[in-house]
């Protein structure tokens, strides 16, 4: 199978947030699209760059190759099963957890494998290999999220005061 | 966690593809071997990863997911978890903190329609 062009990857998950951003401008996003405007004018352009933003991920959907459009659909679709993660967490807590919560944590839990996935092709290509992604390709990806702050470890004990 | 992943894991590891035990990490079931698969091939990578990567990601899922939750447990109410408490160890990670709010607007407007929907059937 072709590998898909690369840069299109950050797109989809710039996408991803696309389609879930509905009020707050939260991205990341470039800060002029974070304008101060009285409340009423700025949910109007609230609309429209929602409006634009639906309209260019038509585009480009429909600009898809079948093996594109593939990898679209499990992209949307994967998910973690909620019983699964249900039981996880109440393993840890030791009391029941709302529907909200498994809901919140398996949402995040996707975006955040997606954030080594993204790491590791990247690594992956900077080495000059090609996918399917190699556990040193993982390690190197965790490596250099860790570094950036957007693994959480708290296995070590911060001694603040002695 | 990937730091302790070393080479005599990986040797160990049952290479057949299987869901069964993983020898070189804690002796845990696979639980997301399948999903996980579909979600890497989606974020990018080859239509059949290799396992062993698969399972590196769901020991980082995993260990995330118990991250979160014990310090979940520590704010808030404690030894509970409750939704403000993740969106509040999330606030900080823009992807993330959208993301949340974004599942739970959906999940509430979902609910109300299924409500409405019902309503207006119990009616007939």
């Amino acid at each position: 199978f072709q590998t898909p062009n690369s840069k299109l990857w950050p797109h989809f998950m710039k996408c991803h947030q696309f389609s879930d951003i509905l009020h707050e401008g939260m991205s990341g996003q470039p800060s002029s699209k974070r304008l101060k405007v009285e409340p009423e004018k700025k949910k109007d352009k609230r609309q429209k760059v929602d409006e634009d933003e639906i309209q260019k991920m038509q585009v480009l959907v429909s600009s898809f190759s079948e093996e594109q459009l593939n990898r679209y659909e499990m992209y949307r679709r994967s998910a973690f099963p909620k019983a699964a993660i249900k039981r996880l967490i109440q393993s840890i807590t030791g009391s029941s957890v709302s529907q909200n919560v498994v809901i919140a944590m398996s949402g995040i839990a996707k975006v955040f494998a997606g954030e080594i996935v993204e790491e590791a092709l990247d690594v992956c290509e900077k080495w000059g290999d090609t996918p399917p992604l190699q556990p040193k390709h993982m390690r190197e990806a965790v490596r250099r999220l860790k570094s950036r702050d957007q693994i959480p470890n708290s296995k070590y004990k911060q001694i603040l005061f002695h | 966690m990937a730091d302790e992943e070393d080479e005599t894991g990986f040797d160990e590891e049952v290479d057949d593809g299987s869901s069964g035990v993983d020898v070189g990490h804690g002796k845990r079931k696979r639980l997301f071997s399948k999903e996980l698969r579909c979600m890497m091939y989606g974020f990018g990578d080859d239509q059949n990863p290799y396992t062993e990567s698969v399972d590196i990601l769901e020991d980082l899922v995993i260990e995330f997911i118990t991250e979160m939750t014990h310090k979940a447990m520590a704010i808030g109410r404690q030894g509970r978890v409750q939704v403000e408490d993740i969106v509040f160890l999330i606030r900080k990670d823009p992807r993330k903190f959208a993301r949340v709010k974004d599942l739970l607007t959906m999940n509430e407007e979902l609910k109300r329609a299924r409500k409405a929907f019902d309503e207006a059937n119990y009616g007939s």
